[in-house]
Formats: structure tokens, sequence, C-alpha cells
């Protein structure tokens, strides 16, 4: 199995005996067994540095020791570069793109359409919510709690989802495929992100989109999401194993020798 | 695959650039109604004419160019790759 026994090793051991590839035991075998986890645990993470000494072996792709480039000169001129393209755009967009002046604005009428900036949407639309504020036959069709009271207790649970998040997926995943389900609730909040924005502005998009009525814009904040979220999640588990075959031909069949 | 992303992205960026000046100098009259798409200014001299025109050749170079690279050379690859594969089985 192995043709590297004699070489001399950092951790002061041989080449340690690991199972055939086909005994390879799973997360939920190694999760479930108690007893030599110890043991197995260094199966587990030898197994994968054994491979990748194999693949690396097998490639025609120089080796070199480098972690990183110096400060100076590599970073420093790189960045010098990089920071002076983005100066020089922004030099460029600035002299060549007409200036947006509004109307002035007058102080003594209030505007139609009373909304915030831009990036405030989101929360402004969590505070629409009113239509799904439940009222209770108990109470005689009223409401349990006030439409406002209802829209902060609302934008709470939605930080406190994104609170929560980083402790429930721990993100070992370093690209979408390698966790599709993960990726899929990404999608979903981001979607949900655009369409709760959309919705704070619904009578702006009902009036000027033909077919687009106020509650079907309601509708839409929340199927939209569940919509891409399913798509995002069929997507990725379908391209996943010939995404990562390729991305690991790619990453160990390297540049060849001069 | 990473490369032919690459050429598209740089070809609609770039040209999506020139476009974009262009058309916001000569095309956008005014913020209150069509922008960037707006009506061209009534009898241009000749620069303006010129500058009209090469940014419509920017704009088509922008969407084909990431078309072509993005999806037309990348279908074609598959297609081929297919196609040896039927042949060698």
């Amino acid at each position: 199995m192995t043709d590297e026994t004699d070489q001399t090793r950092t951790d002061g051991g041989g080449q340690p005996a690991l199972p055939p590839d086909d005994k390879t035991p799973t997360w939920h075998e190694r999760k479930a067994r108690k007893d030599g986890l110890a043991r197995l645990t260094y199966e587990y993470f030898e197994r994968g540095r054994l491979e990748d000494q194999r693949l690396r072996q097998e490639s025609d792709y120089i080796e070199r020791d480098v972690l990183g480039f110096p400060t100076w000169p590599h970073e420093t001129i790189r960045n010098l570069s990089i920071g002076s393209f983005f100066v020089g755009m922004i030099i460029l967009l600035a002299a060549t793109l007409p200036p947006h002046f509004g109307d002035e604005g007058d102080p003594s009428v209030t505007p139609e359409v009373i909304l915030p900036d831009w990036y405030l949407y989101p929360a402004f639309g969590v505070l629409q919510l009113d239509p799904i504020n439940p009222s209770l036959a108990l109470l005689g069709g009223d409401k349990l709690v006030s439409d406002e009271l209802y829209g902060v207790v609302a934008t709470g649970v939605l930080v406190g989802v994104l609170v929560v998040y980083p402790f429930v997926n721990k993100g070992a995943a370093r690209r979408p495929v390698e966790e599709p389900f993960w990726a899929a609730v990404g999608m979903v909040g981001l979607s949900f992100g655009f369409t709760i924005s959309v919705l704070s502005i619904d009578q702006l998009v009902a009036d000027r989109m033909t077919g687009m009525t106020a509650p079907l814009v309601f509708d839409l904040t929340f199927i939209a999401p569940v919509v891409i979220g399913v798509v995002t999640y069929a997507v990725l588990r379908a391209m996943r194993e010939g995404y990562m075959y390729e991305l690991n031909r790619r990453y160990y069949r390297l540049r060849p020798p001069r | 695959m990473a490369d032919e992303f690459i050429k598209g992205l740089a070809i609609f960026s770039g040209a999506g650039l020139v476009w974009l000046i262009i058309a916001g100098w000569f095309r956008t009259p005014t913020f209150y109604d069509a922008q960037l798409f707006g009506p061209s200014p009534e009898d241009p001299d000749l620069l303006v004419e010129l500058a009209l025109t090469l940014a419509d050749v920017m704009f088509w170079t922008a969407i084909l160019g990431a078309l072509i690279f993005w999806l037309i050379i990348p279908i074609g690859r598959e297609a081929h790759a297919y196609y040896h594969e039927r042949q060698e089985a």
C-alpha cells in the first residue's frame, strides 16, 4: 500500500498501518465509536495527509517552500498598482460622468412617498409585516400585539437568526458546492433581504410594473426566496461531484518544470 | 473554465466602462427620465458621432463578448468532450 516506509518522519514514527481505502470510517462511524477514538481520529487525518502526499509525488509540480511574499518590494508594489488603478478609476468616472444635481427640496411640502435611504429598505420592509400579524379568535378577532410592536419583534427575530447562524453552521466549507444545504440557506437569506427591501416599496412596484399588485409583492416576498433556495440546492447538489473532481485535478495538476 | 470567465469579465467590464462613460456624457440629458439610453444629441458633430458609434460598438462588445466567453465557448467545449467520449465508447 505504501512506497515510502523507510522515510524519516517529523513525528518520529514510521508509516502507520492504515486500513485499506474501502474500510475508511465514515464520519458517522467515527462519531458513533466511543473507544479508541484517538486512534481513529489519527487514522482519519493521517489518511488525508497520506493521500495528499501521494498526489504530490505523482504530480510533476515543482514544490516550493514559499509561504508568502515579502512586504517590500512585492506586496507594496502590487498594492500600489492596485490602489493606483482604483484611484485612477475614481478620477476617470468623476471627470467623465455628469453629476446628478437634483431639484431643490421644498421644506414646506411633505413628499408624496416617504422612504428611508435604500440601504435601510430591508429594516423598513420588516416593519410592514402587519398582514401576517395573527389575530386571535379568542380575542374576538383582535390582534394580540399591535402592528407596530409586531414589526419591532419581527426585526428582533431576524437579527436573532443572524446572530445564531454562525453557531449553527461553523462554516467549514470553502465553496458552495461542498455544502449545498448551507449554500441554499445563504441564498434564501440573501434573496429574502432583497425581497423584503422590495416589500418596503411595494406601492411603487405595483404602480410601475404591470401585473404587480401590493398583495402579490407581499406573497412573492416569502415565496421567491424559498424557490431560489430549492433551485440553489438542486443545482449545487447536482454539480457537486463533477465540480469537486475537476477542482482537485486542477489543484494537483500543477505547472510542469521548465 | 476559469480563464474563459476572466476573459469574459474583462471584456464585459472594459467595454462596459467605455460605453458607460460615453452614454453618461451624451445620452443622459436629465436624471428624471431615461438615463444612459436617453435620446442622442441633435445634429451631433463628427467627434460626437464617432463617440456615439464607439459607444454602440462597446455596448454590443460587452454583451456579445460575455456571451461568447461565458456561454458559447464552454458549451462548445462540453459538446466537443461529449462527442469524443461518445466516439471512444
